[in-house]
C-alpha cells in the first residue's frame, strides 16, 4: 500500500506534460490553478466512494445524487431566495438521507450494492429533474409578467471565488477539507477500523461485536452528503441547477479511487491514494485538453493508460 | 443457492424499478372536454428525448400554439433517447388511431419503416428537425444547421474586422449537427491562406458546459490572446465565458452561441454574458399550423425549412432580427 505506487502513475503523467506542454501552457501556475479546481468536484465524488468501496460496497448513484444537490440549491436559494444557513443544511441533509436509503437497502435488505445504488441512481435523476421541470434553474426566472432576471446570490459567487491571494479555488479547498474529514474518519476514529473491518471480512467484523449493518449505512450516507456537497459546488460553477449535469461522473470517482490502489474487493485502501488517484486522472485530462487532442484519441489514450496504471501498481504489489 | 435466488430477486426488483421509472407519464396535454374530443381530433406527438431542453421547449411550442385551437388534443409520448422505445410509442399512437402524428425522430434508420406503416394508413407524418428515410412521410420541418453556423461565421468575421484568434468548441462531433454547425461556420469565415483571422484551438465539449468550461481553460493557457469564442450551443459558450472570467480576460473575448432558448442563450445576452447567439427553432409552431391544413384537407408542401433569428446586445430587446 505504498504511496509511491500510487504516485509513479501521476509522475509518469506530469512527465508527459513537460514534454508535451501545450506551447509551455503546462509550466504556467495557471494550468496547475486550474486542475485543481477542475478535479475538486469530482474529487469529492471520490472522496465519498473511497469509504463506500473500503467497506466493501459501490455507489453508483453519486452521480445523480450530484445533479439533486445541484438542483435542490439552486431551487432554494436561486428560486426562492431562501437563506443559504437553511438551504445548505437541508442539500447536505437531503444527500445524506438519499445515501442512506441506499445504505440501508444494502444493508438491511440484502439487496446487492450494485443494484441497490443503480436504483439510486436512476430514482435520484428522476427526481432531480421533476423538481427543476425538467429544465435548468438560472438567475432567470419566468415570472407571470415575463422574464425577470435575478442577481446571482452571494454564495454562488464567494463558491466559485479565489481565495488566498486568488491563488486557490474555494472548491479546491472545500475538497481539501472533504479529503481531510474522510482522512479523520478512516485513520483516527474507531469508526474508520469499524469501516476497514467490515470491508475486509463482513462475517468476521460482525462476529468480533462490529455493528456491521450501522457501519455500511454510515458509509453510503457519508457518500450521499458529500456528493450533495460537490453538487452545490457544481451549481455555483455553472452559475445555475442543471437536472442533468454530472452524467457518468459516477465512473470517473471510481476511476479516481482505483487508480490510487484502492482495492474494489475492500478493505485494503487509503483517502490519501485516492487524492493522488484523483490529480492524476486530472492531469491526464489537462494535458489532454491542452494539447488539442481530438475526443477519439483522448478516449482511447485515457483508456489505455488507466489499465496501464493498475496494471504496474498490481505488478509492484507483489 | 439462497443468496443466488435472493440477488436474482434483487436484479428483478431493480429492473422493475428501471422500467417503472421509465413509464413516467409524458406531460399531459391540454384537458379536453369530451365534446371537445368528440368532434376534435387527436394528434400523437412522438418526442425522442425530453431530457435536451430544446425539445422540452419544442413540446412547450407545440402545446401552446394547440392551444389556440380547442378542437385539437394532444397525446404526448417521451421516448426517453430510445430509437426502439419510440418506435413502440408510435405503434402505440397508430393503434390508437390518432388523426394526425408528430414526431422529432431520435434516428433516421430504426424510425424510418414505423413512420412509414403510419403513412400508409392514411395518417398524415409531420417529421419534425431531425429526417427519416425515403419518402414515406407528409411534410418534414427542420431548420439548417449549416446556414446557421455560416451566419455566426460571418458574424464572427465582422465582429473581428477580419483578423484575430479565433476558440471553436464544438459539440459532439459525430453528430450532424455538429458537423453542419462546424462546416458552415467554416464556409462563413471563408478564410484564405494567411489570412490574419485563424482558428488557434478547437475543442469537442460535447454540448456540456462544465466541460466547455475546461478547454476553455486549456486554450487561455496555451494562448495570450483569444478575440472571439464560437460555441456550437449557448451552454458551451456559457462555460467558456466563466472559464475566462474568473481569469479576467472575458471583457477582451466576444462570445458567440447557438439555440437562443428564452432562459438560456437570449437570457446570457440579455445579461451582456455572450455578444451574439443564433435561434435553431424548434418548428413547433409551425408543425401545428401544417398540421391544421392536413386536417383541413388541404396539401401543403413536403419539406419546409426555417429561417433563423440572431439576438445581439442591440437587437435583444426588441426581440431579435430574423435571417430569412
Amino acid at each position: 500500500m505504498n504511496a509511491w505506487r500510487a504516485l509513479l502513475p501521476l509522475l509518469a503523467v506530469l512527465l508527459l506534460g513537460a514534454v508535451f506542454s501545450g506551447d509551455g501552457a503546462f509550466f504556467a501556475w495557471e494550468t496547475h490553478r486550474a486542475v485543481l479546481r477542475e478535479v475538486s468536484v469530482m474529487g469529492m465524488l471520490a472522496c465519498g466512494m473511497t469509504v463506500v468501496i473500503l467497506a466493501g460496497g459501490i455507489d453508483l448513484a453519486v452521480g445523480s445524487l450530484l445533479a439533486l444537490g445541484a438542483v435542490g440549491f439552486s431551487w432554494f436559494v436561486l428560486r426562492h431566495g431562501v437563506s443559504v444557513w437553511i438551504a445548505l443544511p437541508a442539500v447536505l441533509a437531503l444527500g445524506a438521507a438519499a445515501g442512506s436509503v441506499t445504505g440501508v437497502l444494502v444493508a438491511r435488505a440484502r439487496i446487492p450494492a450494485f443494484i441497490a445504488s443503480l436504483a439510486m441512481m436512476v430514482f435520484a435523476r428522476g427526481l432531480a429533474k421533476h423538481w427543476s421541470g425538467g429544465q435548468k434553474i438560472s438567475t432567470y426566472v419566468q415570472t407571470p409578467t415575463g422574464f425577470q432576471n435575478v442577481a446571482l446570490p452571494q454564495i454562488f459567487e464567494a463558491l466559485d471565488a479565489r481565495v488566498l491571494g486568488g491563488q486557490i479555488a474555494v472548491v479546491t479547498l472545500l475538497f481539501a477539507a472533504s479529503a481531510l474529514v474522510v482522512y479523520v474518519i478512516l485513520e483516527r476514529l474507531r469508526l474508520g477500523r469499524y469501516v476497514y473491518a467490515v470491508g475486509g471480512n463482513y462475517e468476521a467484523a460482525r462476529l468480533a461485536g462490529v455493528p456491521v449493518r450501522r457501519v455500511l449505512v454510515f458509509s453510503y450516507a457519508l457518500c450521499g452528503l458529500l456528493a450533495a456537497l460537490a453538487g452545490i459546488c457544481q451549481a455555483a460553477q455553472e452559475t445555475q441547477g442543471d437536472p442533468e449535469t454530472g452524467l457518468g461522473y459516477e465512473l470517473d470517482a471510481i476511476a479516481m479511487v482505483v487508480l490510487g490502489g484502492t482495492s474494489l474487493a475492500g478493505g485494503r485502501g487509503r483517502i490519501g491514494l485516492t487524492l493522488i488517484g484523483a490529480l492524476t486522472l486530472g492531469y491526464l485530462q489537462k494535458v489532454l485538453s491542452l494539447n488539442a487532442y481530438s475526443t477519439e484519441a483522448r478516449l482511447m489514450l485515457t483508456g489505455a493508460i488507466l489499465i496501464a496504471a493498475v496494471l504496474f501498481q498490481r505488478r509492484s504489489a507483489r | 443457492m439462497a443468496l443466488v435466488r435472493r440477488s436474482f430477486l434483487g436484479v428483478v426488483a431493480a429492473l422493475a424499478l428501471l422500467a417503472c421509472s421509465r413509464e413516467k407519464p409524458a406531460p399531459a396535454g391540454p384537458a379536453p372536454s369530451a365534446s371537445a374530443v368528440r368532434d376534435g381530433y387527436v394528434i400523437g406527438v412522438s418526442q425522442c428525448n425530453l431530457g435536451e431542453p430544446w425539445r422540452v421547449q419544442m413540446n412547450a411550442d407545440i402545446l401552446k400554439a394547440a392551444l389556440a385551437h380547442p378542437e385539437l388534443r394532444l397525446v404526448f409520448k417521451d421516448a426517453q433517447n430510445d430509437s426502439l422505445r419510440q418506435r413502440a410509442q408510435v405503434e402505440e399512437l397508430a393503434a390508437q388511431q390518432v388523426d394526425l402524428l408528430i414526431i422529432s425522430p431520435k434516428e433516421a434508420a430504426p424510425l424510418t419503416k414505423p413512420v412509414a406503416e403510419v403513412y400508409r394508413k392514411g395518417i398524415p407524418v409531420i417529421v419534425l428537425d431531425r429526417a427519416v428515410e425515403g419518402e414515406e412521410y407528409s411534410t418534414f420541418i427542420g431548420a439548417d444547421n449549416r446556414r446557421i453556423g455560416r451566419e455566426a461565421g460571418k458574424l464572427a468575421k465582422q465582429m473581428l474586422g477580419g483578423k484575430g484568434k479565433i476558440v471553436e468548441l464544438k459539440g459532439l462531433m459525430t453528430s450532424t449537427p455538429a458537423q453542419d454547425r462546424h462546416q458552415g461556420f467554416l464556409e462563413g469565415l471563408a478564410l484564405e491562406p494567411g489570412s490574419a483571422l485563424r482558428i488557434v484551438f478547437e475543442a469537442d465539449m460535447q454540448w456540456l458546459e462544465p466541460n466547455a468550461r475546461k478547454e476553455m481553460e486549456s486554450a487561455l493557457a496555451a494562448n495570450r490572446s483569444i478575440d472571439l469564442v464560437y460555441a456550437h450551443n449557448d451552454p458551451g459558450a456559457h462555460g467558456a465565458y466563466l472559464a475566462a472570467k474568473s481569469m479576467n480576460r472575458a471583457d477582451k473575448i466576444k462570445f458567440i452561441g447557438i439555440d437562443a432558448l428564452a432562459h438560456e442563450g437570449v437570457a446570457y445576452v440579455r445579461q451582456g454574458l455572450l455578444d451574439a447567439t443564433f435561434q435553431y427553432p424548434t418548428g413547433g409552431a409551425e408543425a401545428i399550423d401544417v398540421a391544421l391544413r392536413y386536417l383541413k384537407g388541404e396539401k401543403p408542401e413536403k419539406k419546409i425549412t426555417l429561417g433563423t433569428r440572431v439576438f445581439t446586445k442591440q437587437n435583444v430587446a426588441q426581440g431579435g432580427e430574423a435571417i430569412p
